[in-house]
């Protein structure tokens, strides 16, 4: 039986894919759901291939890594199979590392060029309909309280938020002031017991003498 | 949205007839409700608090994430550019010096935020990081990817 492939290219980077479609749930017969090899030519480096473990490692590995870099973080990714570091912004180091033992890992060093071009592949990749998808980006969409704030269209909230900021800052400057009272009060306290203490101190030292 | 005027000369028009094609005429119907829109950034000249909506904020990643989508070959070639310096160092010259143009027109460079932007000598990484950003999203899933960043900044 003929193998299906698929091809997608983004300038410098290409991406192939092999494999069949699943008889069993009556797919096309250009469809690929099996995916049996695949292969990730880059542009002066070597020709990078694997099984279907390998393809979702790397392309979990780039997405991360990018998202990464998109949210400014450091970019750093290690795994099993893959580690990516950048260098000063401008070439990032992706080290893959075989499943077999005698097989040393092979270094590539990659510019922000190619990068792109890889996940712009891979959402290619990701984005057709003739192949199952494999690893798809893990995106965090909970907004951090940052710089944007939007108008919050809820109005119970906007009715509420008022009353409720006055009465805690109300409750804050009473326990302050309470706190303060408190603080004078204990002072006079110490006022005293202090002189008390040093009259005693006057008689043992007239005792003694 | 700065950094793709940079590349596109006629962005305003072009962020118009995008917003028309992808059917956000009624959240940015003219150049001037995206001109207001984007003047709620604090280091711009004519700086005034809209307070942005949601709707509002998804409708301008949309574009641009479009507009990378569009503009995808030079961004490449300006990423390219500046990794091959030595070889080929205009394209990447070209964009930081319109950038830098851009700023002084349209920001306000008493900011120390501004001063960095367009301190010649240290903004490469920053402007790096905005295009690098844009092209890492041009794609269909693009959208998801530079909202949640935008989210979280």
């Amino acid at each position: 039986m003929l193998l299906n492939k698929l091809i997608f290219n983004q300038s410098s980077v290409r991406l192939e894919i092999f494999g069949l479609p699943d008889y069993a749930n009556n797919e096309n017969k250009n469809q690929i759901s099996i995916i049996s090899q695949w292969k990730l030519m880059i542009i002066d480096t070597p020709l990078i291939e694997g099984n279907i473990e390998h393809l979702s490692s790397i392309m979990g590995a780039f997405y991360s890594y990018s998202n990464f870099l998109i949210n400014n973080d450091n970019g750093f990714y290690e795994s099993k199979f893959i580690d990516i570091k950048t260098e000063n912004y401008f070439t990032h180091k992706v080290l893959l590392k075989s499943s077999k033992s005698d097989i040393k890992p092979l270094k590539i060093n990659i510019g922000n060029a190619v990068l792109s071009d890889i996940i712009n592949c891979f959402d290619q990749f990701n984005a057709s309909i003739k192949v199952r998808k494999v690893n798809s980006v893990v995106l965090n969409n909970s907004p951090k309280k940052g710089l944007l704030k939007f108008i919050n269209k809820d109005k119970t909230l906007s009715y509420l938020l008022p009353p409720l900021l006055s009465l805690c800052s109300l409750f804050l400057i009473s326990s302050t002031l309470i706190y303060l009272y408190n603080i004078s009060e204990d002072k006079e306290k110490k006022a005293l017991i202090n002189t008390k203490n040093t009259l005693h101190s006057i008689k043992s030292i007239v005792t003694i003498l | 949205m700065l950094t793709l005027e940079t590349i596109d000369l006629n962005g305003a028009q072009s962020f118009l007839n995008l917003s028309n094609n992808l059917n956000l005429n009624k959240i940015l119907p003219n150049k001037v409700t995206i001109w207001k829109l984007r003047n709620n950034n604090p280091m711009r000249k004519s700086y005034v608090n809209n307070k942005i909506t949601i709707e509002a904020f998804d409708a301008l990643t949309k574009l641009a994430v479009e507009m990378s989508k569009t503009l995808y070959p030079y961004i490449r070639e300006i990423l390219q550019s500046r990794d091959d310096i030595d070889k080929n160092p205009d394209p990447w010259n070209d964009f930081k010096n319109r950038f830098i143009e851009l700023i002084y027109e349209r920001f306000n460079i008493n900011s120390m935020r501004v001063k960095k932007l367009i301190d010649s000598n240290g903004n490469d990484e920053i402007l790096l990081k905005n295009i690098l950003a844009l092209a890492l999203c041009s794609s269909d899933e693009g959208y998801q990817k530079l909202r949640s960043s935008l989210l979280n900044f």
